[in-house]
């Protein structure tokens, strides 16, 4: 609870109406999508504009107040975890689009606007916004460009950061500062490249310019049934190797088939893994590639293959494979979804590495992946009222964290690490990369506000040196311990 | 004199401990030294830096007009750092050393069809290393993006010897800060890169040119929106000066079946404008690589709006120059003659328009600045500068408002 003074202030930035500090009302901020950390914040700010967000975080910078920002809260590993002692900066009224550009391919919008609707904005005129994170229809630009959010279709058209030009950010110092240009390579250092995806640890977006893609004239969607996920995942390597670029490629199994049967009806085989490959481009391109493509399966063992061609067929298809997290609450009461990556030729020792691993806790482990670019989704099933089993689940999702890493890959694809995944960045990277990367949150964030305790696997602050380990200054005061 | 060389013997001396003597050479009081890998440079690195020795990074040295003078007193050459490190073909991902021409890269990976999908500069001679630092590009950035969108991972050597890796080898991965995009154009300020992991693409299996040759800019301008919000899905497009008239060609790459189809769209669509192509050969997407050959002139990177191209294609040819504009909105441009005030009144109209000029080249007798004013962001990049290179010695001065 803040002082009547700083209350003052912050009411003076956004008015009565733009603050909540009842505590029921703080509970709706408590949390993100991951649900099992939960923290209720001193108070949560709703700005309308730049100015009033700038103002925020001027109090906060005075009076070193902790912030985050917050978009629809979708997001998978804590990012948007509240700080006991500090401000959530809630999105939700700044949702304009304020600027679209068509000939030049751009649109400008506030940090609040739902991902979908820039695509709903610009379908009109027969473009796209290609990043399309499974939770497109709730969540934010502003959290995409914290966690630089992929999607299905990012193997072809790029993650977040590829679509992002320009931003206008206030720094955690309280500056508001343009990063990038509707223009491309604006002098100076790529500021926005290492901003998008600095999961709020960096600043806070206030408009995002972002480039939009032509529609492509034919889509097409191939469902392909096999026996097992190694002869789905052969295929996967082999239509690459035929220099075929699809739009999206994925693989779910037998359990998250099960589950999303059960959830949206979307017809699918019953089979032990299901490839869905989307091809786009020019009519004439989509159809030769997509006889190559089902050959290749066939090659591969596909008993049964169905071409989605009509619009509905194909929302039908990719509405089992998006709606695959929420369905795994069909299978069992509570489950983790992880988000690790292997290069794409170690998919079949992974999975088996999985099924061992799943197997010797008794946990049941589904898997769904963007399979094309090697970002695997598995998704440990439990029961958090069995005692000691979340731990269990916990630990073996880790474990699965740790076998990406040793496989050459990383801990996460495109959840980021926010608070989860935060030790298992010790695992990735080494002191003096974690140290290189906290130079430049030194630069950015000084006093250590933005988003603070996310993202390293512990607190530091500016100024601490490479080396053993050493005590941080509350440690050392006895204020505090850390794991 | 007689102490600046005893000096410079002594450090070369130390040097040649770290990279063997051969490897340390001394020219007007300059000394070159040239690492054999990551462990030599950081070595080179924190001598420099304990003894307070600005450094100078030099690949293929193409590029070395860029940027502000550096009188450095290490020149780190990464001409032995020159190899392929690895080639997952079938994750499509390579690492390879900094000191490694294109060419070298290119001709390795193009064994397995694949290619880091970017067309730099002078690619016989270039580095992988140099093209990062200058972020430099071709017309391929229409279909590819640029390197921030094919540079996956970096190993990176800083001021004070600091080993850091950034990202890693595979395509998708948002755990922690993209370093490596903070080193991708920043001409060697904040680090040095030792070695770099790309995300590749498979060759076209076919490609085929197009120009079209108008004496009137507008319809080419208007022609080249056209075909960005068509769906003929061309490889590259860029428009360019060619005497007194001006071209745009188009590039198509795909399969033979589909480049078919494509052309023909193509022509049905130059035919409904009343415009005629004609098929072209491939040397047309060097052009601008001759913009560099004549040091009487200015020779400019500009940046504008797809929407922008004709007029300030226009702009520069009633100026007496040469262009050649992409259409994702990047000029290369070339204007004989040495009037300073052309350029920054030029900079001034870009600017307005919502681009950037930054001059690559400019005559002896000329003075311009060749950046331009930095953005309301530049005390945060010294900020960031200060972090990673706090005595300044990494190219001091050559970037950005002198950073």
């Amino acid at each position: 609870m803040f002082s009547s003074a700083i209350l003052a202030e912050l009411i003076s930035a956004v008015g009565a109406d733009g603050i909540i500090v009842e505590k029921n009302q703080l509970q709706t901020y408590e949390c993100d999508g991951l649900a099992a950390l939960r923290t209720i914040p001193a108070a949560v700010m709703l700005p309308r504009s730049t100015t009033e967000v700038q103002a925020i975080v001027k109090i906060c910078v005075r009076h070193q107040i902790p912030f985050v920002a917050r978009g629809a809260g979708t997001g998978l590993s804590g990012g948007a975890l509240p700080d006991a002692a500090g401000i959530v900066i809630s999105f939700s009224r700044m949702t304009r689009i304020l600027d679209v550009d068509i000939p030049n391919q751009r649109i400008t919008v506030e940090p609040g606007v739902i991902n979908n609707h820039v695509t709903q904005r610009v379908a009109p005129h027969g473009y796209f916004y290609a990043p399309d994170p499974s939770s497109q229809t709730v969540c934010t630009i502003g959290g995409n460009v914290a966690e630089n959010s992929g999607g299905a279709h990012c193997l072809k058209y790029g993650f977040t950061t590829t679509h992002v030009l320009g931003l206008e950010v206030v720094l955690p110092t309280g500056e508001l500062v343009s990063f990038g240009a509707s223009t491309l390579d604006a002098p100076g250092y790529d500021l926005a490249g290492v901003f998008v995806g600095s999961e709020g640890t960096l600043g806070v977006a206030t408009s995002v310019t972002l480039r939009i893609v032509k529609k492509p004239e034919t889509v097409q969607v191939l469902l392909a049934a096999f026996d097992s996920i190694a002869a789905a995942g052969q295929t996967v390597s082999d239509i690459i190797a035929a220099a075929i670029l699809p739009a999206a490629m994925e693989i779910m199994d037998r359990l998250s088939i099960h589950a999303a049967e059960a959830s949206v009806h979307p017809n699918y085989p019953d089979a032990e893994a299901l490839l869905l490959v989307e091809v786009d481009g020019s009519a004439i391109e989509v159809e030769t590639q997509m006889q190559q493509v089902r050959s290749l399966c066939k090659t591969n063992g596909a008993w049964e293959d169905r071409l989605a061609q009509s619009e509905r067929e194909r929302m039908l298809v990719w509405k089992g494979r998006k709606a695959a997290f929420a369905a795994a609450g069909r299978i069992a009461p509570n489950y983790i979804v992880q988000d690790g990556v292997i290069p794409r030729t170690k998919l079949p020792v992974i999975l088996e590495e999985i099924s061992r691993m799943a197997e010797e806790t008794g946990l049941l482990v589904s898997n769904v992946f963007h399979a094309g670019d090697g970002n695997l989704h598995p998704i440990v099933l439990y029961n958090a009222s069995i005692p000691g089993q979340e731990e269990i689940a916990v630990d073996l999702s880790m474990r699965i964290l740790h076998r990406c890493v040793d496989h050459g890959g990383s801990i996460t694809g495109e959840h980021g690490v926010g608070k989860e995944k935060q030790q298992a960045m010790g695992y990735m990277y080494s002191e003096p990369d974690l140290d290189t990367m906290q130079r430049v949150r030194c630069a950015f964030d000084p006093q250590h506000i933005a988003n603070p305790d996310k993202l390293f696997p512990r607190p530091r602050l500016c100024g601490e040196k490479t080396g053993p380990y050493q005590l941080h200054p509350l440690e050392r005061e006895g204020t505090a311990e850390f794991f | 004199m007689i102490e600046q060389l005893s000096n410079s013997q002594m450090l070369s001396a130390h040097l040649g401990t770290i990279v063997g003597s051969e490897y340390v050479t001394i020219a007007n009081g300059m000394i070159a030294v040239a690492p054999a890998d990551t462990a030599q440079t950081a070595a080179v690195l924190r001598f420099a830096n304990d003894n307070r020795l600005s450094v100078s990074p030099v690949g293929g040295g193409t590029k070395k007009g860029w940027g502000n003078p550096v009188n450095s007193k290490i020149a780190l050459h990464t001409h032995r750092m020159n190899a392929l490190l690895e080639h997952t073909w079938q994750d499509m991902t390579c690492t390879v050393q900094a000191g490694c021409t294109w060419s070298s890269m290119r001709k390795a990976l193009a064994r397995h069809g694949q290619f880091v999908a970017l067309d730099p500069l002078w690619p016989d001679r270039g580095t992988v290393g140099g093209v990062m630092a200058t972020n430099d590009s071709g017309a391929l950035r229409l279909k590819y993006g640029g390197l921030r969108d094919l540079i996956i991972g970096m190993t990176v050597v800083l001021a004070d010897g600091t080993v850091a890796r950034t990202g890693g080898k595979v395509v998708k991965n948002v755990a922690g800060y993209d370093l490596h995009k903070l080193m991708i154009g920043a001409f060697g300020t904040l680090g040095l890169a030792t070695e770099i992991t790309f995300r590749l693409h498979s060759l076209s299996v076919s490609s085929q040119s197009f120009t079209i040759v108008s004496p009137m800019v507008e319809p080419l301008g208007c022609f080249l929106l056209q075909l960005l919000d068509s769906h003929l899905g061309a490889q590259s497009i860029q428009l360019r000066t060619v005497g007194d008239s001006f071209g745009l060609d188009i590039q198509l790459g795909a399969l033979p079946e589909v480049i078919k189809g494509q052309s023909a769209l193509l022509l049905e669509m130059s035919q409904r404008v009343k415009l005629s192509v004609e098929k072209a050969s491939i040397e047309v997407w060097s052009n601008r690589d001759f913009f560099f050959a004549d040091a009487n002139g200015f020779t400019i990177k500009a940046t504008m709006l797809p929407s922008d191209i004709a007029r300030f294609t226009a702009i520069i040819h009633n100026l007496g120059g040469s262009a050649v504009t992409q259409a994702t909105g990047m000029m290369t441009a070339f204007l004989p003659g040495g009037k300073e005030e052309t350029i920054l009144k030029l900079r001034q109209e870009f600017a307005s328009s919502g681009g950037s000029l930054v001059v690559l080249q400019q005559p002896a007798n000329a003075d311009v600045d060749l950046w331009g004013l930095p953005p309301n962001s530049f005390p945060l990049m010294q900020k960031i500068k200060q972090q990673f290179d706090p005595n300044r010695i990494l190219n001091p001065g050559r970037f950005l408002g002198g950073i």
